[in-house]
């Protein structure tokens, strides 16, 4: 069982696990004894994390300051592990990977072909799901550092994700023993057929060019039964031809979508009413009214050249009315005022990752027609065992 | 035969019609399905092929038939039920993309780049300057004619080219306005259907084509698969569940984990939480899970009996299970009684594991009930470091929760969320954003239950690094 694929209730040595320190400051930790992880926010010895549930709140109180510092030691998953991974190149993120998953009907009864690897974090949110993963990297070093990582993840040791060094637009997709591929390398011998069976049923390219891999698919896709692919590119040229060649390899419902994914920040508006503001400015004049007055009658003195003009500034008392804390520095949602729940789009958003394009293809549109007559016949004679004919079943179909 | 890839009996499926309507049907041996003017087809006949497959009605061979209803001379011996009875044809397997226009967005996915082979045949025009609107009388075929036409079972096909022919001023649009002409007409008169699995996605887009978008609480289609990946929903996990919906966010949820495979073997459970006296999942009805299956995959339990949970020395108090022994011993008329009691005794029991000792693997919210109350309470059985998703159909009221959670330590960075597809109109030279679209789709909350230390424990740092073994020594203790 790997980090990711089972549910874990301790934190013990030799665990992968995410410190999250911020929002945007997520860490893969590999739980060691002895080990200390630090932050500017303190020293958290994994000690302090071994045997305690993940998602325990880890605190210090730091040197010199004594202020409390603290990190939450969290379980990976697939959606966590984008938000934390070592880029090696641009991800998908969870808004496009979630809608593809959902759209492409993923579960344990789809076959994933997955090129190319990338950063490897889609790789995570298939293997989660699928019955099988065949993912392919052309790069040599980043295949090496994704299949270390699936490695480290465990993710290989859970027998339904392979990797293969591969130019699938070069070379396409079979898999055969002599190639760098890891998936003869956990596999029950029975499976160790070369070339591997692929029978892939959903099939996501994140390619430069997936116009390119489309005529090898045929090859490696289920011959009787619906195929559905993805394919992520940034530019609407991209989309142009890999279109024009989805349409002549017979491939059907063609669309192409984007998605957009936001995030709000939940914040608070100080309520500031009219009356209040009217209220103040009224204090306002009524103090100037009064250092008006001082000045007039220290003027009018002055004049009739009375002695001693001067009168002394009357003590300014603090403001009394001050109704949203001018000059003050308040806190957003400080208990003293009122406040409004309001959100706000984040200050940065995605606003393009890449067109998705989705097409479906199914090779053999026959029915063995031997079965079929078997199998209707098999039905007739359970309709004809059941006690009461199936008098209401013909009409449950129809409107 | 795989029922998750092929057409097999006994199961609801999706039926795509030429409108893009959709519908659910199941398919019973030997039955009829009839797709209103677009004809009926036999069940037998689309057993066995592939899901995804396009079917084309024929009536051609059965023109002498007396299935084919003659409106001038109605048999009056015949019931009022069949003489409106749509003739059932025979069917042929298109192998084109025909019907291309994706379930989720009919705006003209299905049109090819090249004219299509009905266009290929007549001129057009490069402009449509020579073209003058003057209305239906273009048509020179009346609608009676139309009609007619379609009595005599000719096919969409046929009918459409029939119009085209009879269209005074065809040849005067361009092949844009040509194809848009064929493509409503074919959505008209087009004698085919597809029949898809029902997968989460038809299902919802059933739902919303209904109109049935309250019940399906405006979630979209990118909203759900975002729900299912934010919750981290696999195959091994217990979650606990709230599901307005009607059931299609627990049928979402099942797909994900066992992929509508009812002999799967995964152990994973879905606890759902309803609010009135009984759960209403009325739409696992249409799933093609056997009753068995999803009774032990998904459990039910109000949520009175959940944060009121009965009393465990009440509950065995009240019935004291028998030995085989005592149970032979019984009489038979006292054995129903029993039963019934061990029944309700086991569910007792069960529902205190569920409200008290179970910690749950995610928690998964669709409810309008008012969240900041409702939610953080059932938070408190989610395990550590496990995520908690929220969906609600508007955002001020996650807005609101997320206010209560970030005060709350036990939940990480509450974030509210929203994802938004946009479909195009995909034809090559043609690309650009669907003119319109479904608006709404709802909002997400996410968040991961956590578990706060009290700051009153937390220590000072030791000077000395070799005294840290000690400390360490001590906490280790500590937690033992």
């Amino acid at each position: 069982m790997s980090q990711f694929s089972e549910y874990k209730d301790l934190i013990q040595a030799g665990d992968l696990a995410l410190a999250w320190i911020s929002r945007d400051n997520i860490k893969p930790v590999r739980i060691t004894p002895g080990a200390t992880f630090n932050t500017r926010y303190g020293s958290f010895p994994h000690d302090d994390m071994i045997g305690k549930p993940f998602g325990s709140q880890i605190a210090v109180r730091t040197r010199g300051s004594n202020k409390f510092g603290f990190i939450h030691v969290l379980q990976p998953t697939p959606e966590l592990w984008t938000l934390s991974l070592p880029h090696r190149t641009q991800i998908v993120y969870t808004p496009d990977s979630s809608y593809i998953m959902q759209r492409l009907q993923c579960s344990p009864h789809s076959r994933v072909i997955e090129a190319g690897t990338g950063s490897g974090s889609f790789t995570h949110a298939f293997a989660r799901s699928a019955g099988f993963v065949f993912s392919y990297e052309f790069h040599e070093v980043r295949y090496g550092q994704a299949k270390q990582e699936f490695e480290d993840h465990g993710l290989l040791r859970d027998g339904n994700l392979a990797i293969t060094h591969r130019d699938v637009c070069q070379d396409g997709f079979a898999i055969g023993k002599n190639d760098t591929t890891t998936f003869f390398e956990n596999l029950q011998s029975d499976d160790g057929v070369s070339p591997a069976k692929i029978d892939a049923n959903v099939v996501f390219l994140d390619l430069p060019a997936p116009w390119t891999a489309i005529p090898h698919l045929e090859e490696v896709i289920s011959q009787d039964s619906k195929v559905s692919v993805c394919c992520f590119s940034p530019c609407i040229e991209q989309v142009d031809k890999t279109v024009e060649m989805l349409e002549k390899h017979g491939w059907v419902d063609i669309e192409m979508v984007e998605i957009q994914g936001k995030q709000y920040e939940s914040r608070r508006q100080m309520v500031r009413h009219l009356d209040h503001a009217l209220q103040r400015l009224r204090d306002v004049r009524e103090r100037k009214q009064i250092g008006l007055e001082r000045r007039k009658r220290m003027f009018n003195k002055l004049i009739s050249d009375q002695e001693e003009p001067y009168e002394e500034r009357p003590e300014t008392p603090k403001t009394e009315y001050n109704p949203f804390g001018k000059g003050s520095r308040v806190k957003e949602g400080d208990t003293g005022f009122k406040w409004k729940e309001v959100s706000k789009v984040e200050s940065e958003i995605k606003s393009h990752t890449s067109y998705l394009t989705f097409a479906s293809k199914i090779v053999e549109k026959t029915r063995d027609e031997t079965l079929v007559t078997k199998i209707t016949d098999q039905e007739r004679e359970n309709a004809a065992k059941t006690p009461i004919p199936t008098k209401g079943e013909n009409k449950k179909g129809k409107p | 035969m795989d029922p998750v890839t092929r057409i097999s009996f006994n199961t609801h499926v999706l039926i795509k019609l030429p409108s893009d309507n959709l519908k659910i049907c199941e398919l019973k041996a030997d039955s009829d399905i009839s797709l209103g003017k677009f004809g009926a087809f036999r069940t037998n006949d689309v057993i066995g092929f592939p899901f995804g497959t396009t079917f084309e009605i024929q009536y051609d061979n059965l023109a002498d038939d007396e299935n084919i209803p003659n409106v001038k001379k109605v048999d009056a011996s015949k019931s009022s039920k069949e003489k409106f009875k749509i003739p059932v044809g025979n069917l042929k397997v298109i192998d084109s993309n025909f019907l291309a226009g994706r379930i989720a967005n009919g705006s003209g996915s299905d049109e090819e780049f090249t004219p299509q082979p009905e266009l290929q045949l007549i001129g057009n025009s490069d402009s449509n300057k020579n073209l003058i609107n003057i209305g239906s009388s273009i048509q020179k075929l009346s609608s009676e004619e139309i009609e007619q036409l379609k009595l005599q079972s000719a096919s969409g096909e046929d009918i459409i080219n029939k119009m085209i022919e009879a269209h005074g001023s065809f040849h005067q649009k361009t092949v844009f306005s040509q194809e848009k002409y064929l493509k409503r007409k074919k959505q008209k008169f087009a004698k085919r259907f597809t029949v898809e699995y029902l997968s989460s996605s038809g299902l919802l887009q059933y739902l919303l084509d209904k109109g049935d978008v309250v019940r399906a609480m405006d979630m979209s289609e990118e909203s759900l698969g975002m729900i299912l990946n934010l919750a981290n929903i696999r195959s091994s996990g217990t979650y606990l569940c709230v599901d307005e919906t009607g059931g299609l966010l627990v049928y979402a949820m099942l797909e994900r984990m066992f992929g509508g495979d009812t002999n799967d073997t995964a152990t994973g459970q879905i606890i759902v939480v309803h609010e009135n006296e009984h759960a209403n999942l009325d739409l696992l009805k249409f799933s093609n899970y056997t009753e068995e299956f999803i009774q032990t995959h998904v459990k039910t339990i109000s949520v009175l009996e959940y944060f009121e949970p009965p009393k465990l020395a009440e509950v065995e108090g009240a019935l004291k299970p028998l030995s085989d022994d005592e149970l032979k011993a019984m009489k038979s008329n006292k054995k129903g009684a029993y039963y019934r009691r061990l029944k309700w005794y086991n569910g007792q029991l069960n529902i205190i594991d569920w409200a008290t000792k179970l910690q749950y693997d995610g928690l998964v919210v669709a409810s309008t009930l008012h969240l900041p109350s409702f939610v953080p309470r059932l938070g408190e059985r989610v395990h550590g470091s496990r995520p908690i998703v929220c969906y609600s159909q508007f955002r001020e009221t996650l807005l609101e929760l997320s206010h209560v959670l970030y005060d709350d330590l036990r939940y990480l960075a509450p974030s509210v969320m929203e994802t938004r597809c946009r479909p195009f109109q995909t034809i090559r030279g043609r690309l650009h954003p669907a003119m319109t679209m479904r608006g709404g789709g709802g909002y997400l909350m996410w968040c991961h239950r956590v578990l706060p230390v009290d700051p009153s424990e937390v220590k000072a740092p030791v000077p000395f690094i070799a005294e840290d073994s000690v400390t360490t020594e001590a906490k280790k203790q500590k937690t033992e």
